[in-house]
């Protein structure tokens, strides 16, 4: 029986909601894999985002009985060899707008993950909800030195506020609270240098600073500086105690995650005198990672996605999102043409500017499938670290042309430790975007205490099972 | 000036519209128990047409499909027409004028329909609609230092390079700020401590740095009270680096730290390091924090001196308070308005102010984005990175002398000189008489260039990678010149005519972008956007000038706007565009506040912006002026401590 081993945590995570930090960890410490859990590799989980939506007659495929056999459309042309671990799902609707008609591209991305409109009465601030990866994050993030990854291909800082909403609702889809979005790291030295500071510790990363490398005492003088802040909290107006307690849930954070390093590292070092649980669960040599020196966009999406690949594989998080690209001047030179992707998709179905679309959508699949096929070529159990994972690539719009939100485009790919059945076209799903994250979840075995957004169901079609 | 704001709903053209409320503050503006009057009278005369007319009106026409059972659209006027003044419903009432003005609503179905005169006693209540907020600062919130600040504070606490936080994710600054802590910002707060430190301090066994020992002084002998010793030099850093003094309980805390150093074995000078870390990772240097209690039973305070000494400095300098402002917040003087004026004086006239023009001049032209725009290099093979950051420099040379010579605004528009290097000469064409990588001030003789309209780094930002686009670029003179807000085109545009190709290929930009203008849904706004554009055809996408477009057709650079204004040349339409002194200082006056508060303007604001716009003009439209206006305005001085101000009553 699979992930029965969560059903302990959830005992414990009783009354206080998977949709909330966990505080009890802070006197738990790091969370334990109950034995047996290693035998069964985790499911890990990975959002890809692009904007504006897709050229609809070249995104989804002409027919489910041929989706395997069938070349496939244009956009979905890279994805060929791993078809049969794709699950392509049409018929999935988006937030309705309404009042916020004029925001389609500040709302693209913000209700993505969340399947929520904005607070309308609060909208110069940020009031959303909490984002499906970090309801994921708050329930299987404790099992791993990050609890989740958030990467970006573009500096998270457009200024655009349409119909007065916070300008954070262009860039940003993963927010921790309705108020605390989650910024995204952009450059891939920095991943890499966080995601294996514990592990390069003794080859002098400390120099650079890594949190791993800091004092043996920064847990207890953080847990001071705490008290401190809880302190300085109890003599200030509300307004204020609430941007505190943003500070307060990061210092945590930030405590359990050096707590995380130092137990990874008397992990390793158990492993290393032969004795002990082995954490590690790939089979398979940790893959290269060159980050680029130039500028192509190609090659700095493909790092992005190598370190979710290795970030997974190594299972140092099992949770990931990724904006490959935001809606905002965005240009992909390396196409040929340096037209922004967002002027191009108010087309008129004037043809060239179709094929300009086309290209951007094809070339963001592509990075997808780049990822996908890494993973489906590393072994992990029984079968490839793609069998273990749930990746979902999609947009929120359906056509930029004309803003609508009727059938996102959505391809899911990875068995999700075979809670997901595969290798299929699914041409009428009459589900919401809250509906297919809530699904996703599901198969990942995070348990919710309430509905995602507009959710009202579990998409059963999906699902084997 | 109506004949525009009319065309083009917007954040200021609400405020132009207002023209008799307005009048009537600014003509009782000469003290403040007048302008107090005034504005009572304003809102009462707004409650008033609210009642007998407004009501009615929505009661009338609307009610049956945005009222209390239906809401169309999710649009309903249920609450909004009971708290007419407050600011969560403020984009409603917008949405609602622009649909009242372009006849959209109520729908031509509909066989109730209002007058043109009681659609423009609507219109004129929404405009004057600010009058209903409550006097209200706005909340001031603890405020995260952003990235630049925390850089700049540690250069100036510790010495170090600013770039030590490189790593940290950019943000937006001013209006849009997002002032949130995440996870991974606190990680990476703590990865630079650690840094800082192991840049600043010996490390153990080795002997103290030069810094170690101003910060730590020597070690206490034998006898002495080690942490009585700690604790004045916990007082001393905390003083510097929560900017503002520690309390008890704050100091107590750092004590702690020690302890936990010199417990586990920790020489002085080592638990002192962990002390001055845990400083570094404390919510009082990472934040702008209030010093002492708040009076819970009040609604709105005062600034306190150090607070204030904070928000004035990084506001100005983008770092902590120096030694002058901080001891004046000490002796609680700061908050005196001829004392704060007189320290964003001396601020401005630090080369250190170059910070107000990399975080808020450089937005509001559009130039924070210049150093990573895509060119179309094969077109544009000049636009190497010497000539963007040459770009970046003339904007901002010149936005610094507007400051610190104290000119006029208008100087922004109709000025006769720049700065140019050799390489952004050539750009000007003045290749031969300016050379060398030193950028200088150069006298034009030609009056189609100076001022922000024709720079070449601001026309480069609103064209496309490959050509010029005259719909960006009045886009950019509407809105960022002169404050008006243009509606996004709809998504659905009309497709436009079929055209023959060939006719088409012959044509200039102008001429094939003139054709859209035939259709009413687009000829609406682009009949004074587009006009703009052309008069700005002159000069290429990189800001060349030239006598002939792509096509090979010659410019044609005339043009008329609402009102009867012809133009021929980019130097006519400069000099209609700075006849507009007053709507360049409102939206300059607005755009600053809210830069300076790191929120959107709302409510009262609206109304702050309008007596500070004027306190502006009657001093002949002066920047230093304008600068200080705002930094002793009542929401900059002010704070209110509840989440959310008094909602007023219609009665």
């Amino acid at each position: 029986m699979r992930n029965d081993w969560l059903i302990d945590r959830r005992t414990c995570l009783r009354g206080i909601g998977a949709a909330l930090a966990l505080p009890l960890l802070d006197s738990m410490g790091w969370a334990e894999e109950p034995a047996g859990a290693a035998s069964k590799p985790p499911v890990r989980l990975g959002f890809m985002y692009m904007p504006h939506g897709v050229i609809m007659e070249r995104f989804w495929p002409s027919d489910p009985a041929t989706f395997l056999t069938a070349p496939p459309p244009q956009i979905l042309e890279s994805l060929r060899p791993v078809l049969g671990q794709c699950l392509v799902v049409k018929g999935i609707s988006g937030v309705p707008i309404a009042p916020l008609n004029g925001a389609p591209h500040a709302l693209e991305l913000s209700t993505w993950l969340t399947a929520t409109l904005p607070d309308t009465d609060k909208r110069s601030r940020v009031n959303i909800a909490i984002s499906a990866d970090q309801i994921a994050a708050n329930y299987v993030g404790a099992l791993t030195a990050l609890p989740s990854l958030e990467l970006a291909t573009m500096p998270q800082t457009h200024k655009e506020n349409q119909e007065g909403l916070h300008e954070a609702y262009y860039s940003h889809c993963s927010y921790r609270s309705p108020t605390q979005p989650v910024p995204a790291e952009i450059n891939p030295r920095s991943v890499f240098k966080r995601l294996f500071q514990s592990r390069e510790q003794n080859q002098g990363a400390g120099k650079s600073g890594a949190v791993a490398a800091a004092d043996p005492l920064d847990r207890s003088m953080l847990d001071v500086v705490l008290g401190g802040a809880r302190e300085l909290r109890a003599r200030l107006g509300n307004g204020d105690q609430h941007k505190l307690d943003e500070y307060l849930d990061s210092v945590r954070s930030l405590e359990r995650r050096i707590f995380a390093i130092e137990h990874r590292q008397a992990d390793a070092a158990k492993a290393a005198a032969g004795g002990g649980p082995k954490r590690s669960v790939t089979d398979t040599a940790r893959i290269e990672v060159a980050i680029p020196e130039g500028d192509k966009r190609s090659e700095y999406m493909k790092v992005m996605c190598d370190l979710t690949v290795l970030a997974f594989q190594s299972d140092l998080t099992r949770v990931s999102t990724y904006i490959g690209s935001t809606p905002n001047g965005v240009s992909y030179p390396e196409l040929g043409f340096t037209d922004e992707h967002h002027s191009q998709t108010h087309h008129n179905n004037e043809i060239v500017k179709v094929d300009k679309v086309a290209r951007i959508n094809a070339f963001n699949v592509a990075q997808f499938a780049y990822m996908i096929k890494k993973m489906a070529a590393l072994k992990e159990g029984d079968g490839t670290l793609l069998d273990n994972c749930i990746m979902m690539w999609g947009s929120g719009l359906e056509n930029g042309n004309k803003h609508t939100r009727v059938n996102l485009p959505f391809v899911i790919a990875g068995k999700g430790g075979g809670t997901l059945k595969t290798g299929r076209y699914i041409p009428d799903a009459k589900g919401n975007q809250g509906d297919l994250l809530q699904t996703l979840l599901g198969c990942a075995g995070i348990p919710l205490d309430r509905p995602i957004g507009i959710a009202t169901k579990t998409l059963t079609e999906m699902t084997s099972g | 000036m109506n004949a525009r704001s009319h065309m083009l709903p917007a954040r200021f053209s609400l405020l132009m519209g207002g023209v008799v409320l307005s009048l009537s503050v600014a003509s009782a503006a000469e003290s403040d128990a007048d302008a107090g009057a005034g504005l009572a009278a304003a809102r009462a005369t707004a409650m008033k047409t609210h009642k007998e007319q407004i009501t009615p009106f929505i009661t009338t026409y609307c009610d049956r499909c945005h009222g209390e059972k239906k809401k169309k659209g999710g649009v309903t006027f249920e609450y909004a027409v009971k708290h007419p003044g407050a600011s969560s419903f403020r984009p409603l009432w917008r949405q609602a004028v622009a649909n009242i003005k372009t006849h959209d609503m109520p729908p031509e179905k509909e066989a109730k329909q209002p007058s043109e005169q009681e659609r423009q006693v609507f219109l004129d209540w929404v405009a004057g609609m600010k009058h209903l907020s409550p006097k209200d600062p706005g909340p001031f919130v603890i405020r995260r230092l952003n990235k630049i600040e925390y850089g700049n504070t540690l250069h100036d606490l510790f010495g170090v390079d600013p770039r030590i936080v490189t790593e940290l994710p950019d943000e937006v600054l001013g209006a849009g700020y997002l002032n949130s802590l995440s996870p991974l910002l606190m990680e990476q707060y703590l990865m630079v401590a650690n840094e800082v430190l192991s840049r600043i301090l010996a490390p153990a066994g080795a002997p103290p740095t030069a810094v170690q020992k101003q910060m730590f002084g020597a070690a206490p002998t034998v006898g002495q009270d080690v942490k009585a010793a700690a604790r004045e030099v916990a007082k001393s850093l905390a003083r510097r680096a929560y900017r503002r003094p520690a309390s008890e309980a704050e100091l107590d805390v750092l004590l702690r730290v020690f302890a936990l150093a010199t417990d586990a074995g920790k020489k002085y000078h080592e638990a002192l390091r962990l002390m001055l870390k845990a400083i570094l990772v404390s919510p009082q240097f990472l934040f702008i924090t209030p010093a002492g209690d708040v009076d819970a039973k009040r609604d709105i305070v005062p600034l306190g001196d150090h607070q204030l000494a904070s928000r004035l400095s990084y506001l100005l300098w983008a770092t902590m308070p120096d030694a002058e402002l901080s001891a004046l917040a000490d002796a609680g003087k700061l908050h005196e308005p001829e004392i704060l004026a007189q320290q964003a004086r001396r601020l401005l006239s630090d080369p250190r102010s170059r910070a107000l023009f990399d975080g808020f001049g450089a937005q509001w032209l559009g130039l924070d984005k210049l150093a990573t725009k895509t060119f179309d290099a094969a077109k544009f093979p000049q636009l190497t990175p010497a000539l963007r950051t040459a770009m970046y420099e003339e904007a901002r040379l010149l936005f610094d002398s507007i400051v610190r010579e104290n000119r006029s605004l208008m100087t922004f528009i109709d000025c006769d000189y720049s700065f140019l290097d050799g390489t952004l000469a050539a750009i000007y064409g003045l290749q031969e008489t300016v050379t060398g990588t030193a950028m200088r001030r150069v006298q034009f003789t030609d009056a189609n260039r100076g001022g922000i309209l024709t720079m070449p780094g601001i026309l480069a930002m609103s064209s496309f990678p490959n050509r010029t686009s005259p719909v960006n670029r009045g886009v950019w003179v509407l809105e960022q010149v002169l404050g008006e807000h243009v509606p996004p085109p709809p998504a659905d545009v009309p497709t436009l005519e079929k055209q023959d190709q060939k006719k088409v290929a012959s044509m200039t930009l102008r001429q094939r972008t003139e054709l859209h203008r035939n259709d009413p849904t687009c000829a609406s706004c682009h009949k004074v956007l587009d006009p703009i554009g052309f008069g700005l055809e002159n000069f290429d996408a990189i800001g060349r000038w030239r006598e002939h477009d792509e096509s090979g057709g010659a410019i044609d650079a005339a043009g008329e706007l609402p009102g009867a204004q012809r133009f021929t040349s980019p130097k006519e339409l400069k000099r209609i565009i700075a006849g507009r002194t007053a709507d360049l200082c409102s939206n300059l006056t607005g755009r600053l506040l809210a830069y300076a508060l790191c929120r959107q303007l709302e409510g009262y604001d609206e109304i702050v912006v309008d007596q500070l716009a004027d306190a502006v003009a009657k001093d002949g439209y002066r920047m230093q002026t304008l600068v200080i206006a705002v930094v002793t305005s009542y929401p900059f001085t002010h704070r209110r401590l509840t989440d959310q101000p008094g909602i007023p009553h219609a009665k």
